[in-house]
């Protein structure tokens, strides 16, 4: 099941490449065929009311008692379904019959992208989800730059290049950032050497790297040595192949917002995606989801996506046993910022926000968007 | 809502083990249902761990044999719960109730059951 506010609908599969939608609500009286926040498998979609089912093509199957139902045209009572279109193993949802298709959408130089991180070789290691304390635009703009890190998190700022970050966008629904690890920020320079940058690296998940030795030897740079370790070390625990993966692509985080709730971190050390979805009962929380994606084993065998962890919403990140204690505490502590945002924005005397013309280019691709589809403008 | 109550344990003292069927008639990552008595049980074969538990839906009784097993848990296939195969809880509406789970052991190649 695949809710957006009060939407909810039933993704399948029917064939091997033929992915559906389903409006989940029964045509006799509008139950939900299948309860919100469930997946599974089966032959049918049936009711739990009355027992009317359909087939798993959407076509009808049964209505109980049909000499009651003689008025009920059967062609016209299969599932109504939304638009579905498949992406690096991503199944995405269109309500809009009239939109364009999804290549189109995503704009060329993105869909090149894609087929380049071949994220359809990766697999739901875990996943995280939580209430964030603030509407959802305020929830996704509080990942698109790098510009908060040095004064946010400050315990990662002397191996991120915070504000040497590169941004791009795509179109009018795409845009991303690559900020460097490994190397100091330019905010600390002169204050800290490659050893300390070394010393204060976090990944996504530090315990590949295992109790490797961090001393580096003259000349020696922390990011080479971090992306020595973590090809060596993570090809290993993980059972994967990274010969055809360059140093950045290894180490850096490369962040792409899909214009309206996706952001996919395509890299190998933040292998992430995550997911933003207005909460359904209240504009000023956010429902959060945090995937970590690993490369499929070379075996070729795929492990079960994970189970969901739901955190309630004053859980700290670090009490979700996926994710690393250092990671836990970078999302808490945007957590916090989320909190006041949504409380100063409701303060301020000053209509709207003032953004920086480089470093939030992607809140402001973002904004733009927004207005278009929200106002027309 | 989801319950937590968790699945019906064996009263004590403990009954008797009951024969259920050889080990290799479910190898890993299949199941089998039979009928014991009164009650249908499912053994389960799946994280490299058996498990016995109520072969029927708490929700409207309908078969779980067919249910999709994933993270020892089994989704029931007509409509959707999903059920703890450990604990036998039931963690999605449409159940509310858990289903029952039993002890299960294996003796001289055979699945054991304890209703």
């Amino acid at each position: 099941m695949y809710d957006i506010g009060r939407h909810s609908f039933i993704v399948t599969r029917v064939a091997a490449d033929d992915v559906r939608a389903y409006y989940n609500a029964c045509l006799h009286r509008s139950t939900k065929l299948r309860a919100s926040g469930t997946d599974g498998s089966t032959q049918e979609f049936k009711c739990p009311f009355h027992g009317w089912s359909w087939n798993l093509d959407g076509s009808l199957n049964e209505i109980v008692c049909d000499w009651d139902f003689q008025h009920v045209d059967r062609d016209k009572f299969s599932l109504p379904e939304a638009r579905v279109e498949l992406l690096g193993g991503f199944v995405f949802i269109n309500m809009d019959k009239d939109a364009p298709t999804l290549a189109d959408y995503l704009g060329p130089e993105f869909m090149a992208h894609m087929k380049a991180w071949r994220l359809e070789d990766r697999y739901i290691q875990s996943h995280v989800m939580k209430t964030l304390p603030a509407n959802w635009k305020l929830s996704m703009e509080a990942f698109m730059e790098a510009y908060h890190v040095i004064n946010t998190h400050p315990q990662v700022a002397v191996s991120n290049a915070d504000a040497n970050s590169q941004y791009d966008t795509y179109g009018e629904h795409v845009n991303r950032f690559i900020s460097t690890l490994g190397v100091l920020s330019p905010h600390l320079k002169g204050q800290y050497s490659e050893q300390d940058v070394l010393d204060q690296f976090t990944i996504g998940d530090s315990s590949v790297l295992g109790d490797s030795e961090r001393k580096l030897g003259e000349g020696e740079t922390a990011r080479q040595r971090m992306a020595d370790m973590m090809r060596e070390m993570f090809e290993a625990s993980t059972n994967t192949d990274l010969s055809g993966v360059s140093d950045s692509e290894l180490l850096d985080c490369f962040s792409y917002t899909l214009f309206p709730n996706t952001f996919l971190f395509a890299g190998i050390s933040l292998p992430m995606v995550y997911r933003f979805l207005p909460h359904p009962e209240d504009h000023r929380k956010t429902l959060f989801e945090l995937l970590f994606l690993r490369p499929v084993p070379v075996d070729g065998n795929r492990p079960d996506p994970a189970e969901p962890t739901r955190l309630a919403e004053d859980q700290s990140f670090t009490e979700a046993q996926e994710i690393d204690p250092g990671f836990g505490e970078i999302m808490d502590q945007d957590t916090e910022n989320l909190l006041l945002q949504q409380q100063g924005c409701e303060a301020t005397a000053k209509p709207g926000i003032t953004l920086g013309s480089y470093q939030e280019i992607r809140v402001r691709h973002f904004e733009r968007a927004v207005s278009r589809y929200v106002d027309g403008g | 809502m989801t319950s937590k109550t968790p699945g019906k344990k064996p009263a004590e003292p403990l009954g008797e083990f009951t024969r259920f069927c050889p080990l290799a008639d479910v190898p890993a990552g299949t199941r089998k249902a039979l009928k014991m008595g009164d009650s249908w049980v499912l053994v389960i074969n799946a994280n490299d761990r058996l498990f016995a538990v109520a072969g029927l839906c708490s929700h409207q009784a309908k078969p779980l044999l067919n249910g999709r097993v994933r993270n020892c848990r089994i989704t029931c296939p007509v409509h959707g719960a999903r059920f703890d195969l450990a604990t036998g809880e039931a963690l999605d509406l449409p159940a509310t109730k858990p289903i029952a789970t039993y002890d299960l052991r294996v003796v001289d190649g055979w699945i054991e059951v304890c209703l």
